[in-house]
């Protein structure tokens, strides 16, 4: 584990090198519609505003955010602590909702559903990782990784579930409880449980952030493998460079706005860039 | 939806000790009103088989047809029949045998010179009838009374009296006859008509001590012979008798019995333990709400989750009433099972407290096994509704935060509209007490103000503990200001815990303040109408007691230390119509005595056909001095009285008063009920009182009172009420206790890792049990303190508006005392509720506790 964004912070040699200039953060900003112009776009928001408190308490935590997330791709979202970075997640997910701006999950508007029906796009057009407490304790290890598809009351398709618990490697552990399972199993349950539907996107919220190395390359390496041999979309936010190194883009986020995508991103490069971000706002 | 259920199920599994709480509260008040159900229903029946089996052998009862009924007294007064009645009956054909039956007061004194019985049920003596099948009473030991002073008394009777055979002893009748015990007697297989004692003498003594003259019987008791049917006899009896004379089955005679004891006293007494089987269920209401709540609350990040992955509000909140159904259906079928198991253990147990009621099978009725349930699951459920919702409308996003805290409780609106409410609740209550009295208007306002109570709590709460803890800092340090943080952290949590015990806590004060008032009342009213220096009446309440000899009031009236000695006697006569008491006296030396207020016309001239009348009663009826009335009598007489004088107060004296001449032909089993005695100018009261007593050994030994004295006494069935009150409220304050204890368990559950670094930065075991006691008690003092103002209130609301809207005044009155033994009750229970939970959160391993 190495450049979490305090470890940046407390490295100023580079201070100007990766300083974004005015001209990078215009061209990055729109959300670059040439590439989500080529191919469809799974999840998608649009000048995303999302306010939080009142008065004097006044947080932004999205400034006006437009980004798409290609359909068959492993997209990752970076950015320091309070960038914006999970707000962006939920409300492109539809967990929580946009201040102002467009938040979609295919064609579909997230701003024109009431609280039932974003209930029911969640379940059966998302599905979600997140950092902990990703299942639920008093369910077996079966029972949790077809939970979306029983509250849907859906049966499911057996033999993607079956291809999914041996991808996952937990064939042995199905009858278990949560508590019984290393952190890795857990979540690794929780990549199958994201899948069990076929959701159109996956979003995956620092899904490797309470996990030793070893673990959390599984749980990347399942996620990974989801979206170049099952071709699913996936969208995770993290603050770990390596992790990020598997995503095929990153797009980086500070003080709620968009500020850079890189394309096939390595563990370095992720980190030089993040170092630029650090030292530009100490 | 399977896996919801599933879902529901092991979260039950895995929250046993959480759902323990709401378990004994739904237990507990369904088997209060299932064991009252069945134990009513089965004291019914059992009344029903035992007069059924002692009057079995009595075909029809030839009786007076008229009967008069005073308010207050559901049985009545019937006309004598004549004894040489019996020769006509007997010659009736198909009438095997005919015996004539006397039954007045008697009452015994037991071996240690003190009463028996004479506590509500009466107290009977009657001619023991030699006819073994027409007498209800079987000779168990010993033999019938042969000659004049042998009585057989029935089996309870002698054993409370500790009388064995040969033992010689004293029975009021009100005078004191001695009495030689010959023989002991079942009733219908039992040791006894339920609490009733009975004295059986020969007819001879019957006669002489227990009617006005000889020759009358209260009743004839006929047994048919052979092929005749009790239908049959009756008709052919009816046929002979005279007028003013009926005849009755012997079925129908038992019946009217059954429902005598089931409508004066079964009735009174389950409609009495049903209201509080009520309140035991609505404070479990608030334990079961505030058990959900928490959950709920506890269960948020899970509940979020499962919103995140798609679970529509209806699933979520459906998991939780699930559950709800679950411990509801568990808990009211075990409550159901044990109320019968307590209606059993009663049926056994009364017994053995000397409590002989008749024994025989459970009655299982229906209603008995349906309703308690029903009442269970609804109250449970009802309870978990609101949280079910809440669970339900968990954010998706409150799975990813750290903890879910609970902070419901004091907002704006909730402030807003329990303050209207109580606006409306003050002011309803005010009109009903004060503009136009009404105690509907009164106790809707009551139950209104209640309300406003349960809305504003959490509002409440926050100002309350800062208030009720502000000493404990001072007093208690970190620790005591930990205790007072906590209790403050979630306001609505505190104020739904502290409502249950406030509820509870009404309850008793409630009816403290109403049994205060009540005594109050009676020490005003002795200390405005009685003039006397010392009373002399026999200790009784309700039915039993023998009352006091005629001629003790002209013994005492004789003694040289006595100015007056005034009896007041009880007749009964219908007044134009209406079944009246009447105060028989000599109302000369009444008005010595008692203060009457102002008196129109004149007392001194009532004679043989005056009357005198309260000016209430007066207005009422339409009479004024001058006017005439027709009294009916029990002997069938038909009499115009004029009325002579008319006076201010009834208390104490009563409505009518009409001499001891007018009522002599009249009269039944004569005797006095209080006697009112003054002392000559400089007779001390010590001197008189000793004098006094002297004579009135020879009169049964009866008791002799100063002023204040015969003011307490008379409010001695008030004490013995709020007794059994206080007994049946524990339950309730027992389950808020439950509750108290529950919320504290969930909460320390909740706060696990914040325990682990209190205790990690050095808090003693001893200060973190501290730290959750005096949470505990900070919590039931708020509610015990609002218990006690609620109940004050409401009791003045009763006191005034039964003062206000019937035409006997009430006079409120606070007691100080015992007030304090309530708060502190109230407050030591919260300690006690905290034991538990104080020493679990005390064993918490620390690393564990900080690493969960």
């Amino acid at each position: 584990m190495t450049g979490t964004a305090p470890d940046v912070r407390t490295t100023s040699a580079t201070a100007t090198a990766g300083r974004v200039s005015p001209a990078d953060r215009a061209s990055a900003d729109p959300g670059d519609p040439g590439e989500s112009g080529a191919s469809p776009v799974a999840a998608r928001v649009t000048d995303a505003v999302k306010v939080y408190g009142r008065g004097d308490t006044t947080v932004r935590a999205l400034d006006g955010v437009s980004v798409g997330f290609p359909a068959g791709r492993f997209t990752a979202i970076m950015g320091p602590s309070g960038s914006g970075k999970s707000t962006l997640m939920h409300c492109a997910a539809g967990l929580d909702t946009l201040t102002s701006g467009t938040a979609r999950i295919g064609d579909t508007d997230l701003g024109d559903l009431d609280d039932r029906r974003l209930t029911l796009l969640r379940r059966d057009r998302v599905g979600f990782v997140f950092q902990a407490f990703n299942l639920v304790p008093t369910l077996t290890v079966a029972e949790n990784i077809t939970l979306p598809l029983d509250l849907a009351g859906r049966g499911g398709d057996p033999e993607w579930i079956d291809a999914l618990v041996d991808v996952v490697g937990l064939r042995d552990r199905l009858r278990h409880r949560p508590a019984e399972l290393s952190g890795g199993q857990q979540q690794r349950v929780a990549v199958a449980r994201a899948f069990a539907g076929r959701p159109e996107v996956v979003f995956a919220d620092e899904p490797t952030g309470n996990l030793d190395s070893r673990s959390g390359q599984e749980v990347l390496g399942l996620l990974g493998r989801a979206v170049r041999d099952m071709r699913r979309t996936v969208v995770m936010v993290t603050h770990d460079p390596v992790a990020a190194a598997h995503a095929d883009e990153v797009v980086f986020l500070a003080d709620g706005r968009l500020v850079d995508r890189m394309a096939s991103p390595t563990a370095d490069k992720v980190l030089d860039r993040l170092k630029a971000f650090e030292v530009r706002s100490p | 939806m399977r896996t919801l259920l599933r879902l529901s199920r092991s979260s039950l599994r895995a929250d046993k000790r959480r759902f323990a709480g709401t378990f004994l509260a739904v237990f507990l008040g369904v088997a209060f009103l299932a064991g009252t159900l069945v134990m009513g229903d089965t004291l019914r029946s059992a009344f029903g088989t035992m007069f059924g089996d002692a009057t079995a052998g009595t075909d029809a009862v030839v009786r007076g047809a008229d009967v008069i009924t005073t308010p207050g007294d559901s049985r009545g007064q019937r006309s004598p029949v004549d004894t040489s009645l019996v020769r006509t009956v007997e010659r009736v054909p198909g009438v095997a045998a005919a015996a004539p039956q006397i039954q007045g007061a008697g009452q015994l004194i037991g071996s240690d010179g003190k009463p028996v019985g004479g506590q509500g049920p009466p107290t009977l003596a009657g001619n023991w009838i030699t006819d073994t099948r027409l007498n209800p009473y079987r000779l168990a030991e010993g033999r019938a009374p042969a000659r004049s002073g042998e009585v057989v008394v029935n089996r309870g009777t002698a054993e409370k009296g500790r009388l064995k055979i040969g033992d010689t002893t004293v029975l009021r009748t009100p005078d004191p006859v001695r009495v030689t015990v010959v023989g002991l007697a079942t009733f219908g297989g039992e040791n006894g008509m339920g609490q009733v004692t009975y004295t059986g003498m020969t007819q001879t003594d019957a006669e002489k001590y227990l009617t006005a003259r000889p020759g009358r019987a209260s009743s004839i008791q006929v047994r048919a012979g052979p092929g005749v049917s009790q239908e049959e006899l009756v008709r052919r009896l009816d046929r002979v008798l005279p007028e003013g004379v009926e005849a009755i089955t012997g079925q129908e005679s038992a019946r009217e019995n059954t429902d005598l004891v089931s409508g004066q006293f079964l009735t009174i007494f389950t409609t009495f333990l049903l209201v509080f089987a009520g309140v035991a269920l609505l404070v479990a209401t608030f334990s079961i709400h505030n058990t959900f709540a928490i959950v709920v609350a506890q269960r948020a990040r899970e509940n979020a989750l499962l919103r995140a992955l798609g679970a529509v509000r209806g699933q979520v909140a459906a998991a939780t009433l699930t559950e709800a159904s679950a411990v509801a259906v568990t808990a009211s079928l075990a409550g159901l099972a044990g109320g019968i198991g307590v209606a059993a253990g009663l049926q056994a147990l009364f017994p053995a407290i000397g409590f002989p009621f008749p024994g025989g099978d459970l009655v299982l009725r229906p209603l008995s096994l349906i309703l308690p349930p029903v009442v269970g699951v609804a109250v449970c459920l009802g309870s978990a509704l609101m949280p079910a919702l809440r669970a339900g409308r968990t954010a998706p996003l409150a799975a990813l935060r750290e903890t879910a805290v609970d902070t419901s409780g004091a907002s704006r609106p909730r402030a807003v509209a329990g303050g209207a409410l109580l606006a409306v609740a003050v002011a309803t209550t005010l009109t009903g007490v004060l503009v136009s009295p009404s105690v509907w208007l009164a106790g809707g306002g009551a139950v209104l103000a209640l309300v406003a109570f349960v809305v504003l709590g959490p509002v409440a709460a926050g100002t309350a503990v800062r208030l009720l803890g502000g000493p404990l800092d001072r007093l208690r340090g970190v620790t005591g200001g930990l205790a007072r943080r906590n209790a403050l952290r979630s306001p609505g949590r505190t104020a739904a815990t502290a409502s249950a015990l406030m509820i509870g806590v009404a309850v008793v004060s409630l009816f403290t303040v109403f049994g205060a008032s009540l005594k109050a009342t009676m020490d005003r009213t002795v200390s405005r109408s009685f003039a006397g220096d010392v009373a002399v009446s026999t200790p009784s309440f309700g039915a039993g007691g023998s009352g006091l000899s005629p001629r003790l009031a002209p013994a005492i009236a004789r003694l040289p230390q006595v100015a007056t000695a005034v009896g007041l006697g009880r007749g009964v006569a219908e007044v134009d119509g209406k079944g009246r008491a009447l105060t028989v006296t000599d109302p000369v030396a009444l008005q010595r005595t008692f203060d009457l207020g102002r008196v129109s016309g004149d007392l001194r001239g009532l004679g043989a056909d005056g009357l005198a009348v309260t000016r209430d009663e007066a207005a009422r009826r339409h009479l004024a001095v001058g006017a005439t009335a027709r009294l009916a009598f029990t002997d069938g007489t038909v009499r115009t009285f004029t009325v002579r004088a008319v006076y201010g107060r009834s208390e104490l004296v009563g409505d009518y008063v009409v001499t001891r001449a007018a009522w002599a032909p009249h009269r039944t089993q004569d005797s006095d009920t209080v006697i009112a005695v003054g002392f000559k100018h400089g007779v001390g009261t010590a001197a008189g009182e000793a004098a006094v007593r002297k004579v009135a050994a020879h009169y049964g030994d009866p008791q002799v009172q100063t002023r204040a004295e015969y003011a307490r006494s008379s409010a001695g069935g008030i004490d013995m009420m709020l007794t059994l009150v206080y007994a049946l409220l524990a339950l309730a304050v027992l389950i808020a206790l439950l509750g108290i204890a529950n919320t504290l368990t969930l909460a320390i559950h909740e706060r696990t890792r914040e325990l682990g670094l209190l205790r990690a930065v050095g808090q003693t075991r001893a200060q973190l049990r501290a730290m959750v006691r005096w949470e505990s008690v900070l919590v039931a003092a708020f509610g015990t303190a609002g218990g006690l103002g609620l109940g004050a209130f409401l009791g003045w609301v009763l006191v005034e508006a039964s003062d206000g809207a019937s035409d006997s005044s009430f006079t409120f009155a606070l007691p100080p005392v015992r007030f304090a033994v309530v708060a502190l009750v109230g407050v030591t229970a919260g300690a006690l509720a905290a034991l538990r939970p104080a020493r679990r959160a005390a064993g918490l391993d620390v690393l564990r506790a900080i690493a969960e």
